[in-house]
């Protein structure tokens, strides 16, 4: 069976419990915390293509998931565009943005790209912060165009109460989410089986060797990067649809943090890392609600005793023991054949 | 004329405060090729134990500062025995240690979180008061932030030149290989490259926080403003990161007073992007040629 067949194999199953999975569980809490769950996961699959197997060492994913949340939100409130037209205009945001960034720091080794690209989200995040301006008064208050500290709020959503009800809305978003997660995985394990992958593993490699064969890195990086941008700004969308409220809470060091967490303590660079990374923080998480002032603590810890001791993280931990176990088992029935052998000896 | 004095003193001074967070960043990643993502986390801690000495435990200034001092060099080696020695020559180091700096920033930020709360502190180690030059008003304190940095860096740069210590970091930096098989014991030159970086980012912390204020989050932004510097200098340049300091301390005056203290950060980004774009290694850095 070859990689990219289990892979797949993989998903469909995945897929198919998440499918099914709202009929078994009531409780829109849950159904919420799930919703997250996939757009968190969404944003952590594209980044780790990006960090972990095209070896960009960007820390820009939140702020193109930021921008394009923001940019679904504000088609909503200023163009007063329905948000199903918007959410794929916030993807395509973001892919614009990621070109920009890309186009001013891809040629640039790997320190001095997660250097420019954590000040280019934090000039992001203070521009919007300290915005005073007026752009537009509602009643006597006046607005922002970026929204400042406040955000936005009422710019529309998907419209689930209407088209599902009261009961199932949250079913409505779940689903979306579900589908955009589903499409970013499949998207990831396209790139990774894929030439494009390939071409990457060469570059890790032996880059000498593959830059003399014509493979032009930055070309590749630019590529994956703002392919990624596009279903990490449809994350953006998803999520300015799904709170309802869109504001620079999005770009927050610890949110940054926390999906790093995700990334390194799911895997760097393997394929279902981001998605097993996202589920053990966010349980984590779950599991320390009550205590708020130790959360940050505790994935600062986890970041620093996962990179120290366990660099592959879980996804690399268990592709170790499956194979393990695969080599103890052929092992055996190797032995056991000797065995057979030997008895058959007269 | 009042106006250029006056954007000049805060110039001076902001580029006085950036100049050593930025000489500490570059020493690190010139010896060990490790970006110190916890910088911001060590200037908090700097500014919170001054802070606690002298409040709390009521240690006259100068010992409190020099007790910071002594303790941000610790926690610099303590990062460096705990965590970094143990990465070396792993496979993706470079990216790995990044991670766990930012890590150990997380948890020192936090813990002063828990310590000290969310509320802005004053720091209460501070030279009142100032004089005129014509009718530009210069703080104390501003004098002896750019006085206490040029000597931290004469002192640092005799260091560097004149002793064996200083010797070795140069040799490990320069060539790490050629260093260890000169002789040099490369583990000892990393721990103290910690060390002298913990203890600068510690002093520098007093100075960021008498002229903001103590907050746990205080050296988020300083620390990017000094990475930025770094790149613009090219990392691992020490001298370069020192020119290139003052030079962006003066301009973000400028632009503060130009177009408002919002687009400071901005400005200083957008300039660093377009020198990298210019130079890709930095304006004062060289390129490196690497060999097959």
């Amino acid at each position: 069976m070859t990689a990219a067949r289990k892979d797949a194999i993989i998903g469909a199953a995945v897929l198919a419990v998440a499918l099914v999975t709202p009929f078994f569980l009531s409780g829109r809490y849950v159904i919420g915390q799930l919703t997250l769950f996939f757009i968190w996961a969404t944003i952590v699959t594209q980044w780790n293509l990006v960090f972990g197997v095209a070896g960009i060492f960007s820390l820009a994913q939140l702020a193109l998931f930021a921008f394009g949340g923001y940019s679904t939100a504000m088609l909503g409130l200023y163009l007063n565009w329905n948000l199903w037209a918007a959410l794929p205009m916030g993807g395509l945001a973001a892919v614009v943005l990621s070109l920009i960034i890309g186009l001013a720091c891809l040629r640039l080794r790997g320190p001095y790209v997660a250097l420019l690209t954590l000040a280019i989200s934090q000039v992001m995040y203070l521009l919007i912060i300290t915005d005073t301006a007026c752009f537009y008064m509602e009643g006597v208050t006046c607005r922002n165009f970026t929204g400042g500290t406040r955000g936005f709020a009422k710019y529309g959503d998907f419209g689930f109460r209407e088209l599902l009800g009261y009961k199932y809305m949250a079913h409505g978003d779940y689903y979306l989410a579900l589908t955009v997660l589903a499409l970013a995985t499949a998207f990831s394990i396209f790139v990774i089986h894929s030439p494009l992958g390939a071409a990457f593993q060469a570059l890790r490699d032996n880059p000498e060797y593959a830059r003399s064969r014509g493979i032009s890195r930055f070309k590749f990086q630019m590529l994956v990067f703002a392919s990624s941008a596009f279903f990490t700004g449809l994350a953006g969308g998803v999520y300015s649809g799904y709170y309802k409220v869109m504001g620079a809470n999005t770009l927050y060091i610890s949110l940054l943090l926390f999906l790093l967490a995700m990334m390194v303590i799911g895997g760097l660079g393997q394929t279902w890392g981001p998605l097993l990374g996202a589920a053990a923080l966010m349980l984590a998480d779950e599991a320390l609600k009550d205590y708020p002032d130790y959360r940050a603590m505790g994935v600062g810890t986890a970041l620093v005793i996962f990179v120290l001791l366990w660099p592959r993280g879980i996804a690399g931990g268990i592709s170790a023991f499956v194979q393990r176990i695969g080599g103890q088992t052929r092992r055996a029935s190797a032995s056991a054949s000797e065995k057979v052998k030997s008895a058959q000896r007269p | 004329m009042d106006t250029a004095t006056q954007i000049l003193v805060s110039g001076l001074t902001l580029g006085a405060m950036y100049a050593i967070s930025t000489v500490s960043l570059s020493l690190v990643w010139g010896a060990l090729n490790v970006l110190n993502m916890a910088q911001g986390a060590l200037l908090t801690l700097g500014g919170y134990f001054a802070y606690a000495a002298v409040s709390a435990l009521g240690f006259p200034p100068l010992l409190a500062v020099l007790i910071t001092v002594a303790l941000g060099g610790l926690v610099g080696l303590l990062m460096y025995l705990a965590v970094i020695r143990h990465m070396l020559d792993t496979e993706g180091f470079e990216v790995n240690v990044i991670i766990a700096t930012v890590g150990i920033g997380t948890v020192i930020e936090n813990a002063m979180l828990k310590i000290f709360g969310a509320y802005p502190i004053r720091q209460p180690i501070m030279w009142e008061g100032g004089f005129f030059i014509g009718r530009t008003h210069i703080p104390y304190n501003s004098v002896v932030i750019v006085l206490a940095s040029v000597g931290l860096m004469l002192i640092l740069a005799v260091v560097l030149t004149r002793t064996r210590m200083g010797r070795a970091i140069r040799a490990v930096s320069q060539n790490r290989e050629a260093a260890q098989l000169m002789g040099v014991p490369d583990q000892l030159v990393y721990a103290q490259v910690l060390l002298v970086a913990g203890a600068l980012s510690a002093a520098s912390g007093i100075m960021l926080s008498t002229i903001t204020t103590l907050s746990p989050t205080m050296g988020y932004d300083p620390m990017l403003k000094a990475f930025i510097i770094c790149v613009i200098a090219g990392l691992g340049n020490i001298a370069g990161a020192l020119y290139a300091a003052f030079i962006l301390g003066v301009f973000e005056a400028v632009v503060q007073f130009v177009f408002g203290v919002r687009f400071a950060f901005p400005a200083m980004l957008l300039i660093v992007i377009l020198a990298l774009i210019w130079r890709p290694y930095g304006v004062f850095g060289r390129r490196k040629v690497s060999r097959l």
